[in-house]
């Protein structure tokens, strides 16, 4: 009973626009309150909520993502994906795709990426002829599929409150990601064709060497942290200090282009994105301590018995909820309110708890692009002065292939698993 | 007198994230470098459970105190379903019931904070031998951060920012 009057309460506040994370607050104290539990639980969440190894990856990895953005690694990588792939017909918006995967893996932050691609790409896109509504489609989508790309705070998140290792999450991420892409390349090579999308030139081997070279220092971050990962040497919170070492001294170094002061404002704004982070998780954990006392999970567990040998139809479900959190209230609240409902009944159904999270990773990477107000997709409209319905039916096409990906995904867990199993971090 | 309470906010959460992330890098130091040296000379090794917990209380403390500097910065993120909807004193009236509900939630969170700092100041970190009252005491000051900075949206409101998630 109690459950349901913090449900009531929780919703109430969080449509009379109070910030999600003081409804779930006060929604958290209501219910210890009304449940005659301890009050103290209160502070006592907050802090061990917050007081985590595991967690301190998500500042590194923000710093880290926030000072390589400013040295302006981002326009490095666009370069070379342009030389990669720009003179194949689409191969301008196909390298808006190759960018989101690899960019994500040195961009902790959705909003922060999908600014950086917009500002980075949309003028290219322009001057090359593509409409914006295609442009901003090609942001929205690729930066969703970079959700799987590891380091996300999303996977540190959700590993976090599935007490799963974030390290085989990460691992894991890289294979199901280059699946959507290959899923929306095929799209844009389609699109390009049909609609006569222009081709740049074929570059000349020094411009791609030379492109190779400037991206070579982004493009270290991955190759380190997969391979420490896969050696089994490093753990997710030592790869976010390694990473934040690395960006500081190319930084300093290589670029030379990012003052002290500037230095301590990317510190800064790290600081308070990090604490808007982790704060949602260690309030939401007086939700899990409500929800433990109250025994809701085996009555959910109960209620959704009959679905226990269709696994595939659990994920479709539950990847389809997990979307709409995403939509409506961004990805952080899916992950601390959804996720730890649903995971104990998924476990119990024998879904391996890394596929799961990949799953709902993407479904959640989705749903913040989603029409009509996922925050990552309005974002992405902002930069072509687009409004969701003038955007919407050219956007269908790059959701389907998205939803296709997702699908893939769900029916074949070998995506997701064949790597972190192959270096033994997986049964 | 809220200036420079906020300047000394906002320096503390800026050096509590270089404190957070130097320690990493001295933690990774000494467990792959000083750790391989030692191991080769055979000599005792260098501890580094102290790395854990210094991290660890830093990122509390970052959080709690982050957390309140963000009401006012407005980075908490909040949906906007109806509420702006509504006429200009309506919305701003609205604002100020959200701002002392959250003050509300500083003075409980900064209450029980201290109720359990003190049940835990007998007990003392195994790693630095620091008493764990210092841990609990990131709530009481995050409490009572967040509730002065809930009144003062209350009093003289911060322009709205987009947040950046």
């Amino acid at each position: 009973m109690t459950l349901l009057w913090v449900a009531l309460v929780f919703v109430v506040l969080i449509l009379l626009s109070m910030p999600i994370v003081f409804s779930l607050g006060l929604a958290g104290l209501f219910g210890l309150w009304h449940g005659g539990y301890p009050m103290q639980q209160l502070s006592s969440a907050l802090v061990s909520g917050s007081q985590s190894w595991v967690l301190l990856a998500i500042p590194a990895f923000v710093f880290a993502g926030g000072l390589m953005e400013r040295c302006g690694m981002s326009h490095a990588l666009v370069e070379f994906a342009r030389a990669l792939v720009g003179w194949v017909r689409g191969g301008l918006g196909m390298s808006v795709i190759v960018v989101a995967y690899f960019f994500s893996d040195i961009c902790g932050s959705k909003m922060a990426e999908v600014s950086a691609l917009g500002s980075s790409l949309m003028p290219p896109l322009t001057t090359a002829g593509y409409k914006k509504e295609d442009s901003a489609s090609l942001i929205a989508a690729g930066t969703a599929m970079g959700m799987l790309v590891p380091p996300a705070i999303f996977m540190i998140v959700i590993s976090q409150v599935t007490n799963t290792s974030a390290v085989a999450l990460f691992v894991a991420g890289f294979i199901p990601a280059a699946v959507i892409m290959l899923c929306l390349m095929c799209l844009v090579y389609w699109r390009a064709r049909r609609l006569g999308w222009p081709v740049d030139a074929r570059p000349s081997l020094s411009r791609l060497g030379q492109a190779g070279m400037k991206a070579a220092i982004p493009l270290v971050v991955p190759v380190v942290i997969l391979s420490g990962f896969v050696m089994g040497i490093i753990t997710a919170t030592e790869a976010g200090a390694v990473v934040a070492g690395y960006a500081l001294v190319v930084s300093r170094l290589v670029y030379r282009n990012v003052s002290w002061t500037e230095m301590a404002r990317i510190a800064y704004d790290s600081a308070i994105l990090t604490a808007a982070v982790v704060f949602m998780l260690a309030v939401a954990s007086i939700f899990q301590y409500l929800m433990g006392v109250s025994g809701a999970p085996k009555v959910l567990a109960e209620m959704l018995q009959p679905l226990q040998s269709h696994q595939e139809l659990f994920l479709f479900g539950t990847a389809l909820i997990s979307m709409l959190f995403g939509m409506i209230l961004e990805g952080l609240p899916a992950a601390v309110v959804l996720i730890p409902v649903v995971f104990p009944i998924a476990e119990q159904m024998g879904i391996n708890p890394i596929h799961f999270n990949i799953v709902q990773t993407a479904a959640v990477g989705i749903g913040l692009f989603l029409p009509p107000m996922g925050v990552g997709l309005l974002m992405a409209l902002k930069f072509g002065n687009l409004t969701v319905a003038q955007h919407f039916r050219t956007y269908v096409p790059y959701l389907a292939a998205l939803m296709f990906g997702l699908s893939l995904i769900i029916v074949f867990p070998d995506i997701a698993l064949t790597l972190p199993r192959s270096v033994g971090l997986v049964r | 007198m809220m200036k420079w309470l906020h300047r000394v906010a906002q320096a503390s959460v800026t050096l509590l994230i270089v404190v957070a992330i130097a320690n990493l890098l001295v933690g990774v130091f000494l467990r792959y470098f000083v750790g391989a040296i030692t191991d080769y000379l055979d000599l005792d090794p260098v501890p580094y459970v102290w790395v854990e917990e210094v991290g660890e209380m830093a990122l509390a403390w970052l959080t709690l105190l982050g957390a309140a500097i963000g009401v006012r910065q407005r980075s908490h993120f909040t949906l906007h379903v109806w509420v702006h909807t509504w006429s200009a004193g309506a919305q701003r009236a609205m604002e100020i019931a959200h701002h002392l509900l959250i003050a509300g939630f500083g003075v409980a969170v900064a209450w029980y904070g201290w109720r359990l700092s003190r049940l835990n100041f007998d007990l003392t970190s195994p790693g630095l031998q620091i008493n764990m009252m210092w841990l609990y005491a990131s709530s009481v000051v995050g409490g009572v951060l967040l509730t002065i900075y809930a009144l003062s949206m209350v009093i003289s409101p911060s322009a709205e920012q987009t947040e950046g998630h």
